[in-house]
């Protein structure tokens, strides 16, 4: 069989994002449009690689992943029946097959080394490349469901009920992580919280 | 001062990240700002999550090292699509069961299908004993296993900017069809049709020629 023809560069969705992409869906689940297919893949691959990187998914699961959560949105397509955003559906399904790639590798998502100060570079003289250090080590000591409501929320932009949502919890249950992961960022990040009052 | 109502200040204290990024339902938003407005404990923490939330940002973006993520994402995606081409063949196969009587045609290609299946589940295990294999031992495109083949087939591999319509011709011109890939090195196994063959063409002609194509980075017959 020869792959059939499917457009390169995806085609550029139109108006907001929802509605643009519930578009592309509605063609795949209505005729199986393989170029809808290749737009939406392409408008989350990044985001989602994003989001698995955070997770500590290896790099070499992070497509594995991706292709397992559009594998879903091919086959399930005509299933969604937008009670959600679509991107609450599609970033779901990545955040529990991500676990279960977790559990697979036996990865223990949260470092369970002991913070080190010393290991910000005392050379650096760029402020941003040293709160980078520091929010890199303060991230890696969450739990992975905090790093995830954190990421959800400031790096996706979600709302409180759309990150429930994704982690399949109660809206209580993420404003509690939420809460515990700006206590372990403060105790972590004096400049960024402004605890030192340099650096802001 | 203002009185604080303790449970007032817990509460928007919880929903502060919502409205740092611009997400707080309206209804909440309105007594949200207003206790912040009163609330110096609450101001302080807000711009601190709008910092830690920007410095995410810039710390996701410094992250994104991938020299040619395009290519990365339509290599990735090109794996994907061949996933479900073998998925989507494969279901006549299944159909055979419930089926009445078929046509020798018929029972041909899903016996076809299936055996992309086979293939595919034996090329995966491939891939999976080769990830876990130790990273000193290499495995080339020449050295993939030879597949059971029906016709005289070629093993290549596309250029990563190849697309899906450059790849579709070169593969139709040549009279070729996808039975298998991509495997562990991203290679594909090609077989040739009835027709191409009748009209003298062989794995090692074919090979020749779609080695020179640009959109194709290696190609070679496959030993049947």
């Amino acid at each position: 069989m020869a792959l059939k023809s499917v457009e390169t560069p995806p085609l550029r969705a139109t108006g907001t994002p929802d509605a643009s992409e519930r578009e592309l869906l509605e063609r795949i689940a209505r005729s199986k449009d393989q170029a809808a297919f290749r737009t939406l893949y392409g408008s989350y691959y990044q985001r989602l690689s994003r989001l698995l990187s955070r997770m500590s998914v290896r790099r070499e699961d992070i497509e594995e992943v991706i292709n397992d959560t559009f594998w879903v949105v091919w086959t399930k397509a005509g299933e969604f029946r937008g009670a959600s955003q679509l991107s609450t559906w599609i970033i779901g399904i990545a955040y529990r097959r991500a676990l279960n790639a977790l559990r697979r590798a036996k990865i223990r998502p949260v470092s369970d080394e002991p913070f080190d100060e010393d290991s910000i570079s005392v050379m650096s003289t760029d402020a941003a490349e040293t709160d980078g250090q520091w929010l890199a080590l303060g991230l890696a000591r969450l739990p992975v469901e905090q790093r995830m409501a954190l990421e959800l929320t400031y790096t996706l932009g979600h709302s409180c009920e759309e990150v429930a949502a994704i982690l399949d919890c109660p809206v209580n249950t993420v404003k509690t992580r939420l809460f515990r992961a700006r206590e372990t960022l403060k105790q972590v990040l004096p400049a960024l919280a402004g605890m030192s009052g340099e650096n802001s | 001062m203002n009185p604080r109502i303790p449970d007032t200040h817990a509460e928007a204290w919880a929903m502060l990240p919502w409205l740092a990024n611009g997400r707080l339902q309206a209804s909440d938003r309105e007594w949200v700002e207003a206790h912040v407005s009163q609330c110096v404990e609450c101001r302080g923490e807000l711009d601190a999550q709008r910092r830690i939330a920007t410095q995410i940002h810039r710390d996701n973006i410094q992250r994104d090292v991938s020299p040619n993520p395009g290519s990365e994402e339509q290599r990735s995606f090109n794996k994907l699509w061949a996933r479900i081409e073998a998925s989507e063949a494969a279901a006549p196969a299944a159909a055979v069961v419930t089926g009445g009587p078929v046509s020798r045609t018929s029972r041909t290609v899903r016996w076809l299908a299936a055996a992309v299946v086979v293939q595919g589940i034996g090329l995966a295990l491939f891939g999976f004993n080769a990830l876990q294999a130790d990273s000193s031992h290499f495995v080339t495109v020449a050295d993939a296993p030879t597949e059971r083949l029906n016709a005289p087939a070629v093993r290549l591999v596309f250029a990563a900017n190849a697309s899906m319509a450059d790849i579709n011709t070169l593969l139709t011109h040549q009279g070729l069809s996808i039975v298998s890939g991509p495997g562990a090195s991203g290679n594909f196994t090609a077989e040739l049709s009835v027709d191409a063959v009748a009209s003298g063409a062989s794995a090692d002609s074919v090979a020749a020629v779609i080695s020179k194509d640009p959109n194709v980075t290696f190609a070679q017959p496959v030993a049947r």
